[in-house]
């Protein structure tokens, strides 16, 4: 029971407030050859040229070695899962503000070629027939927009 | 420096909605109740910290509509704002204002209110160009770090399962505790339903609304107010690389939580921490955290987390009772959450947890977590400047 500590004299009443706001967002020119080149199916992380780290997403600095990043590798759309699960209970796309249809699977994908790994969509939401070290490659959509949802979801391989 | 101590503490009876009170009000019940317990009065205090992650209730700068609730009008008042490190760190903040010499006595309140907003919505606006668009948010973030972690570790869902039993079996002794089942079992558990793979709800902790605050004081007015200080011996606070995908291996790794409970161990002495301290006050949002957290922590070694919850070394009666409060399971309200674990376990050295007390506490070791990366650790004693 919720400890009342004011005495209401009316109904209680509060102020609903919904919004539809839009931002917008530099991408940096880091991000932005990356998504010039997701047009091209083509994946490319940043290299530290001190300790060798291969950056997915590429990003303006190595937050261990404090040197700018300029050292451009290329990637490939295949995989490894690293951590993997099944939601059950969506959470909210952030693009649309709508949860996604239950249940999907998801994983941290550690792409050929990159130190770090990719938080991603799976084709598989079967928790039985995921399991870490599977191989996975990436389903692209149709038409390309630059941007990571042109990757639609990683398909687990045989 | 300057040694600081908490003199007071108080908490709201955090639950589901709050739908009585606005923010001022509710951040008004836990300052006003730390005041209380610190006799003091608001012309005390020097200055005022408030920690809240605004984004989840949508209502931009907290610290102004919050002034009057918070007895901060007409004084210096700050936010801090880390995720779920806002608490620990608004109180590391408040350790560094006393330990300075900029001021004698500091108020630091978290509060959250959950019902009021969309915490999802808060968590889902991340990077735009990474990861908006593949958000997996808390839930997910953490059941894909389980999936490695228990893989590594040889951790079980029943090792997970006996951490919620004790966390929610503990809550009942705590009269401001949210979630409260003092008859709950590991079959309970086990048998509630699957959120993401392997998390099931049970293991989760809620979203509450509630405030929380604590009263800091300098050494000499802590001496002259306090019969029993709680002194800050160490606060530790690390910050992380930015994606998810940065951090190898992440439960088995957590370099933040690693690196700053071994300076504050260091800064200590402490070569056996669960032999050395008293009472454990940790930051798990999650049952497998508070697994994770054991080894990262050196309470154990790597791997033995499972042993440590099956032979009950961190219950109420073990030789490391870890959250006495039930925890986060037991109560989210998330820029809260960080000052109930200081204010809990300034409790324990107050020797005032009632129900909840661990007999003869003297030494407390807290944590903070923020997002998937940001830690705080502090270490608390009966006497100044050492365990």
């Amino acid at each position: 029971m919720d400890k009342v500590i004011s005495e209401s004299t009316t109904e209680r009443i509060s102020v609903s407030v919904p919004m539809n706001q839009s931002w917008k967002y530099a991408s940096g020119t880091p991000m932005e050859r990356f998504c010039a080149g997701l047009k091209e199916k083509r994946i490319e992380a940043l290299q530290c040229e001190q300790c060798e780290r291969r950056y997915l997403p590429p990003r303006p600095f190595c937050g261990n070695c404090h040197k700018k990043l300029k050292k451009w590798i290329d990637v490939k759309d295949e995989g490894t899962i690293e951590a993997w699960t099944v939601l059950n209970l969506p959470m909210l796309d952030g693009r649309t503000g709508k949860p996604r249809a239950t249940p999907y699977g998801m994983a941290l994908i550690k792409l050929d070629g990159a130190d770090t790994t990719l938080n991603h969509y799976l084709g598989e939401s079967d928790p039985k027939k995921l399991k870490i070290g599977s191989r996975v490659k990436a389903v692209w959509r149709d038409e390309l927009i630059g941007a990571m949802s042109d990757i639609s979801y990683f398909e687990v391989l045989p | 420096m300057r040694h600081a101590a908490i003199i007071g503490t108080g908490q709201t009876n955090h639950t589901r909605r709050r739908d009585d009170v606005t923010q001022p009000e509710l951040i008004r019940e836990a300052a006003e109740r730390a005041l209380a317990d610190a006799e003091l009065k608001p012309s005390d205090i020097d200055a005022v910290i408030i920690s809240n992650m605004e984004m989840f209730e949508g209502r931009a700068m907290p610290e102004l509509w919050a002034a009057e609730g918070a007895f901060a009008a007409g004084k210096p008042c700050m936010k801090v704002a880390t995720g779920g490190t806002s608490g620990t760190s608004g109180c590391i903040a408040g350790f560094h204002q006393i330990s300075s010499g900029l001021f004698d006595v500091v108020l630091v309140i978290g509060f959250e209110k959950h019902s009021e907003g969309h915490t999802q919505t808060g968590m889902a606006l991340v990077d735009p160009f990474w990861d908006r668009s593949v958000a997996s948010g808390a839930l997910g973030n953490f059941a894909l770090s389980v999936s490695q972690y228990m893989a590594e570790r040889g951790v079980t869902e029943e090792h997970a399962a006996r951490v919620a039993v004790k966390a929610r079996r503990n809550a009942a002794n705590n009269p401001h505790a949210h979630l409260k089942m003092p008859d709950v079992t590991v079959a309970d558990v086990m048998a509630s339903p699957v959120l993401a793979h392997p998390i099931r709800k049970l293991d989760m902790c809620p979203q509450s609304d509630g405030a929380a605050a604590i009263v800091v004081a300098s050494e000499d007015k802590a001496k002259k107010l306090s019969p029993r200080p709680a002194w800050v011996n160490a606060a530790i606070t690390r910050h992380e690389q930015p994606y998810i995908g940065d951090i190898e291996r992440r439960l088995a790794t957590m370099r933040t939580l690693k690196d700053a409970s071994r300076v504050v161990y260091k800064q200590l002495g402490i070569t056996n921490p669960l032999e050395q301290f008293d009472v454990a006050e940790i930051y798990e949002p999650v049952t497998y955290a508070e697994l994770a957290w054991y080894e990262i922590l050196g309470f154990c070694e790597p791997g033995e987390a499972g042993r440590l919850i099956e032979e009950g070394v961190t219950a109420m009666d073990g030789t490391l009772p870890v959250n006495p409060s039930g925890g986060v399971l037991c109560a989210n309200p998330v820029g809260a959450t960080g000052v109930i674990r200081v204010a809990e376990a300034a409790l324990q050295i107050h020797g005032r947890g009632e129900a909840r007390q661990v007999d003869g506490a003297k030494t407390a070791l807290v944590t903070g977590y923020g997002v998937y990366a940001w830690a705080d650790v502090i270490a608390l004693g009966a006497e100044p400047g050492g365990n």
